[in-house]
């Protein structure tokens, strides 16, 4: 019951609370409907890249690509629609493109043995190269609006379909991680990959399969710019994989693998659009900004060493407490 | 409880943040200015406009020995580069049509970051032994090194563009500040001299990007009292940032009338925020892309100021070759350019500058 109190999710919402109070008190406008929608609406691209790098994430591993995957998806389906293709089938096909891109790297970690690390590093710069060579380094241009308004417009007022489809994502990530067996399998890697590959789990399959999420998930985020803006750059979208990274440690998870959260990744993606957001509504002078969010990721890291040396005090007392941390039910604490 | 009362404070440490940067935020736009008087800025020189080179040179001399020009410009994956290129490469094609043998060989480092990159390119050709060197760096500072090699073994070169090599003994590039200046008097007489304007910024890295904002606000501040630039925001060159910045402008000042942006990728991304606001908001950008004259074509974006980097690679070429043939040449030439409304945007480049085909020696 005391670890509820204590969730990871509690005093993410906590913070995003005591950062809308703060920031309304300065500029009362940064607590108007239109003003928090953004907010959501602004937190979709991180937050689909955050959701997707978790997966990675928790297996112990790192995807330094999904900005370059979220490029090639951009002008390679923004191609597709400017001639003409039906927007659900472009869309279908961004999204198997995303999962193909991801199961490469996937491959190059498990049947080459590559470090994730290193492995997404090169991809990310060949992911590059594809979309450069793709357009010659034009953007694409003039998106058909059937696209644009199916991505970028409102289910009802107000409401975008975007925000939708990343509170969807998460939900259904959530429930795989906590809920079925390729979740177990996923956080069991993460804690002890060896143990796991010895009890008869297809590692290799499960690594590959995370990879693969992680590209839908840029893929989604990718298809969304697209549609929002009406036109795609090959350019675009790098650092965007630090954005999702930090989003995930505020969320909790460990690059250590074996820890993470769909939830609290998500709540530290918006915690960060919060936080950009009013910077911009207060009027906090540019280079100070990068100074609030480096504050923010070291103080959520730290507060998560600070609960894990609580959490070993617990588990020395309670003799009885389960010994594996790494299962999915004692994640989120 | 330890963990909120720590997120508590990194809350508030926000908030002093936040109170900090309100004070030193009015500074901002003169602290810009003040910090890169450090070194030459061209900007300031008595320079001499392409249109006048004529008058005072005289015609192009006649050279008849092969030339290898070497051109290296930032990152071929922006536009602006791209065409700067095809600029040089339309120039020595225009003067091998008049009897000159002339070898272009443009090259550019992987992306805007690759300063190392781009010095090594710099050095491989100066090892080859080109006739001369066309120089657009990265920073201020990363091709200094293969500059003063360069001018010790007698190959001429000029700096074309931004950023700025004060080592380097000539200059080829529009004057930076103008083209603030000019976005300024455009969006002051569209406003009748009144309303709330803001301005999305780069992160600067060279001296062309600076000069931009500091044109923009130092004109407003002389000419428009009544013009009040109520923000301005970093957007990292960004579309999307762009976009999202805007947005919460636009909610935070119902009244805004015109958004100036560093470049025409912001540009475009605060346009989209303008598009969905519904409102009837100013965008004006910077460069002078493809993307941006569409836009102003389908009446959405209003303004970009155009540097015309075709003619600009096409000057840079034909100055190269007034050096090499034994001209001496101004310190700080002056290329042409404009802004580009929904009134001149169809009007074709040349005419809009007037442009002329140099005069050749017989």
């Amino acid at each position: 019951m005391k670890a509820k109190l204590f969730s990871r999710e509690a005093s993410l919402i906590f913070a995003i609370i005591m950062m809308v109070i703060i920031f309304s008190a300065i500029e009362p406008i940064y607590l108007s409907g239109g003003n928090l929608l953004d907010i959501f609406d602004q937190t979709v691209i991180n937050g689909l890249l955050a959701i997707g790098i978790t997966y990675a994430i928790i297996t112990g591993g790192i995807d330094l690509s999904i900005g370059s995957i979220f490029a090639v998806v951009i002008v390679i389906t923004g191609d597709l629609l400017v001639r003409g293709m039906n927007p659900v089938l472009a869309i279908t096909i961004g999204m198997a493109l995303g999962f193909v891109l991801g199961v490469v790297n996937g491959l190059l970690i498990t049947k080459l043995k590559l470090q994730p690390f290193i492995a997404t590093l090169g991809t990310m710069s060949a992911y590059r190269g594809i979309a450069y060579i793709y357009t010659g380094g034009w953007p694409v241009l003039d998106i058909p609006d059937n696209f644009r308004s199916m991505l970028a417009g409102d289910v009802v007022k107000d409401v975008p379909v975007s925000v939708i489809i990343l509170i969807a994502f998460t939900i259904v990530s959530h429930i795989v991680l906590k809920y079925t067996k390729l979740g177990t399998y996923i956080f069991a890697i993460g804690g002890n990959e060896e143990a796991t590959k010895l009890s008869g789990v297809n590692v290799d399959r499960t690594k590959i399969l995370t990879y693969a999420l992680c590209g839908v998930g840029a893929a989604l985020a990718g298809m969304i710019l697209l549609a929002r803006l009406g036109s795609g750059e090959p350019a675009t979208g790098q650092g965007y994989e630090l954005n999702a990274i930090a989003a995930a440690a505020i969320g909790g998870a460990s690059l250590a693998g074996g820890k993470g959260n769909m939830i609290a990744t998500l709540l530290g993606a918006i915690l960060l659009s919060a936080l950009k957001v009013g910077l911009v509504v207060v009027g906090v002078d540019s280079f100070w900004q990068y100074i609030a969010t480096g504050a923010i990721i070291v103080v959520a890291a730290y507060s998560e060493v600070i609960q894990d040396k609580f959490k070993k005090l617990r588990l020395v007392k309670n003799k009885n407490n389960n010994k594996n941390t790494n299962y999915p039910k004692s994640v989120g604490m | 409880m330890n963990k909120k009362m720590i997120l508590a404070l990194l809350t508030s440490a926000t908030l002093i943040l936040g109170a900090c940067s309100a004070n030193s935020s009015s500074n901002g736009a003169n602290g810009d200015g003040a910090k890169e008087n450090t070194g030459f800025n061209p900007d300031k020189e008595d320079g001499t406009l392409y249109s006048e080179i004529n008058g005072e040179l005289g015609a192009v001399p006649k050279i008849t020995d092969e030339v290898n020009l070497g051109a290296v410009a930032k990152a071929f994956e922006n536009e602006y580069w791209r065409t700067l290129k095809e600029g040089m490469e339309i120039g020595a094609d225009k003067f091998n049509s008049n009897g000159y043998n002339i070898v272009a060989d443009v090259k550019s480092p992987q992306g805007e970051a690759d300063e190392e990159g781009q010095l090594s390119i710099v050095r491989d050709m100066i090892n080859k032994k080109y006739s001369g060197l066309l120089l657009s760096p990265i920073s201020d500072s990363n091709l200094v090194p293969g500059v003063e090699e360069a001018v010790e073994d007698d190959i001429p070169v000029i700096n074309v563009n931004d950023g700025i090599i004060a080592e380097a003994p000539h200059f080829v590039g529009p004057k930076a500040v103008e083209n603030g200046e000019k976005v300024a008097e455009w969006v002051s007489e569209k406003l009748n001299g009144k309303g709330k304007v803001a301005i999305v910024v780069g992160m600067p890295k060279a001296f062309a990007a600076r000069q931009r904002t500091l044109g923009f606000e130092s004109w407003i501040k002389d000419n428009a009292p009544g013009i009040e630039i109520v923000e301005k925001q970093n957007a990292d060159w960004d579309r999307e940032k762009a976009k999202n910045t805007a947005e919460t402008w636009i909610k935070k000042h119902p009244d805004l009338k015109a958004i100036f942006a560093n470049n025409d990728t912001m540009a475009l991304g605060v346009q989209e925020a303008v598009n969905a606001s519904g409102k009837d908001i100013l965008v004006m950008g910077v460069d002078g892309i493809g993307e941006a004259y569409d836009s102003i074509r389908k009446g959405e974006l209003d303004a970009t100021i155009d540097s015309f980097p075709k003619f600009k690679g096409q000057i840079a070429v034909e100055m190269m070759i007034r050096k090499i043939g034994g001209q001496e040449l101004p310190r700080v030439i002056w290329t042409p350019q404009a802004l580009i409304d929904s009134t001149n945007v169809d009007t074709p480049a040349e005419e809009i500058i007037g442009w002329t085909e140099p005069e050749l020696a017989q």
